[in-house]
């Protein structure tokens, strides 16, 4: 027997009451209510996600909807004047016009294909380029407003929708504007004598560069497999027709150095030489083509309007047609047009130059600009910019030899 | 152990909510959603592509789901539109992704579509851009004497041509770049789309 004493045989071993601390149940109790609260906040979401969506529905409606004369204010008003008189020397009067006054065909086919070269309105002569608003304008919004043309400045009339698609089914066939008034008397005389069109000979050099847009160099990527064609781009590929020749020669160049980054056409800029990259400028310059660009980034129209036509002040942000020239068409030689360019590359554009500080040239104006620009002001302004008409091509030779 | 039968009845409580919310619900939302008016079905080239794609493993650094631009800017990057469900009415099993150590392809036909070019990056991405981190896809490309009459000759900057030999694509390279071309959905949303509304109340407006 041993002396020690024995254990409490009895003894059952048993675990303190310790309770919960009080601030774990208060951490819980917070963390359920912060849980609580998100979710009540973001249920909201979807509901003025939905708001947004028929906003931007509403929107688009009224745009397609728009009258006649809220058309002219927002398509034509900025060259031809809001009350149609024009600009002497440069832009042609609506009033007392023999061209709003002849068959409503032509005018329908004028804002189809636009001109380009001399025309004769009221005596006087014009050598401009009127834009082709084909692509941008569906046959309701072209035959409201050749109805409100007509009525105000010409012989009255209504023009339907079936008209215009009609019209736009006999000449599918054609890409280029219309040259001049001299073409435009074929469609109707009552126009009265218009200037000859005098077109230059192809340059030797459009033969080669036709066959490196359309074949690539040495069996290597053409030109035409990504940017289209007719240099119309497509989604998230930029539209080359109607840029500056030397924009794109100099873009080439920037992108065979490195000065202007991209995986896609540094290796095929560096296979191009000197008067290749000039060939290839001269080439997508003077190409007329449709515009494919439709606005797909969600931007706000309005406020890209606004951006592209006014600036903003309060941002130190210019607007876009105070230097890429009204209607964004570009100023050659290297100011590039921004009418009808693929959103996608603009927005993308935007944002890189940003970023980068410089662009092609190493000149830092754009860049700068770009900074200023929100994310929403970049889509914005690239959606507004994809629903404009495109630039005509400029063949400055052509013109030069007049 | 004993009260194994209150653990069981919770553990499958948890199953089924889980099931509920990410299998049930969602089927119900969009299981019967039609194709997108303007999307078109894999034709059988393209769903051998697709194959390729799958078992070459694509899908883990590519995807396949452009997001919002309250999410990320993937409209400024030329991704395209935000995706929707009706976008993915031929895949199966979609491919959409998780990760995204390469960039999104769900539309990388519309903004890429020349073939020369991807037989070109597929046989060495490092020829397009020296920093890529992709795989080089060898094995589908044949190096020849000459060209057969048919044979797709891939095309190389001068610096990186093997001299006497000609880079022929085989037929699954060719495949794989036709389901990649197939990858277009630049048609308008649908209206009624379901579509992520995000972080709309935030973003989006300026």
């Amino acid at each position: 027997m041993s002396e020690h004493p024995l254990a409490d045989e009895a003894f059952e071993p048993y675990e303190p009451r310790r309770p919960v601390p009080l601030p774990v149940y208060w951490m819980a109790i917070a963390l359920a209510l912060w849980g609580a609260v998100t979710l009540w906040n973001d249920s909201t979401a979807q509901s003025s996600g939905v708001g947004q969506r028929l906003a931007e529905a509403g929107d688009m409606t009224r745009r397609h909807s728009a009258a006649g004369a809220d058309l002219f204010a927002q398509r034509c008003a900025t060259c031809h004047q809001a009350n149609g008189a024009g600009v002497a020397g440069a832009v042609p009067p609506l009033q007392g016009s023999r061209f709003l006054g002849a068959n409503p065909q032509l005018v329908v086919q004028i804002l189809l294909h636009g001109i380009n070269g001399p025309i004769a309105v009221g005596g006087d002569r014009f050598d401009g380029h009127m834009p082709a608003f084909g692509s941008v304008l569906d046959d309701g919004q072209i035959a409201r407003l050749v109805t409100h043309l007509r009525a105000t400045w010409g012989n009255g009339g209504e023009v339907e929708a079936a008209f215009v698609k009609a019209q736009r089914q006999a000449t599918r066939e054609r890409h280029a504007s219309w040259n001049g008034g001299a073409d435009l008397v074929s469609l109707d005389p009552a126009v009265g004598p218009q200037p000859a069109f005098l077109s230059a000979p192809p340059a030797p050099s459009d033969s080669v560069a036709m066959a490196l847009a359309r074949g690539g160099k040495a069996g290597g990527w053409a030109c035409s497999a990504c940017h289209g064609a007719a240099g119309e781009g497509r989604s998230g590929v930029p539209r080359l027709a109607g840029l500056p020749a030397d924009y794109i020669a100099q873009a080439l160049l920037a992108f065979s150095t490195g000065t202007r980054p991209s995986d896609i056409m540094g290796p095929i800029a560096r296979q191009l030489d000197g008067p290749e990259r000039v060939g290839l400028g001269r080439l997508y310059a003077t190409m007329a083509s449709a515009s494919r660009a439709r606005p797909e980034l969600d931007g706000d129209l309005a406020r890209g309007a606004t951006l592209a036509l006014q600036g903003d002040d309060r941002r130190d942000v210019p607007s876009c047609f105070s230097c890429h020239g009204p209607s964004g068409f570009g100023v050659a030689p290297i100011v590039p047009a921004i009418a009808a360019q693929q959103p996608a590359y603009t927005a993308g554009r935007l944002a890189a130059l940003g970023r980068h500080g410089k662009d092609d040239a190493g000149a830092a104006v754009m860049p700068s600009v770009a900074a200023r620009l929100s994310d929403a002001d970049r889509r914005a302004v690239a959606d507004y910019l994809a629903t404009l008409p495109p630039s005509p091509a400029i063949d400055t030779d052509t013109k030069d030899a007049r | 152990m004993n009260r194994a039968l209150p653990l069981v009845i919770l553990a499958m409580a948890i199953l089924a909510f889980a099931t509920m919310l990410l299998v049930v619900v969602p089927r119900a939302q969009i299981g019967s959603e039609p194709p997108a008016a303007g999307l078109r079905a894999y034709s059988p080239e393209e769903l051998r592509g697709r194959a390729q794609y799958m078992s070459l493993g694509c899908v883990y650094c590519h995807s396949q789901q452009p997001r919002t631009p309250d999410q990320a800017p993937d409209g400024e990057r030329g991704w395209g539109r935000p995706s929707v469900a009706a976008d993915y009415a031929y895949d199966s099993p979609h491919l959409m992704g998780t990760m995204r150590t390469g960039p999104d392809l769900l539309n990388v036909g519309a903004r890429l579509p020349s073939t020369a070019w991807h037989l070109t990056h597929l046989y060495r991405p490092r020829a397009i851009a020296p920093w890529s981190i992709m795989p080089s896809y060898p094995f589908l490309f044949e190096i020849k004497d000459h060209a057969a009459p048919g044979d797709t000759v891939v095309w190389l900057p001068r610096e990186q041509r093997v001299a006497g030999k000609v880079v022929v694509a085989r037929p699954e390279a060719m495949a794989l770049v036709a389901y990649l071309l197939s990858l277009d959905r630049t048609y308008p949303a649908p209206a009624s789309a379901i579509r992520d509304d995000g972080y709309s109340r935030v973003g989006g407006k300026p």
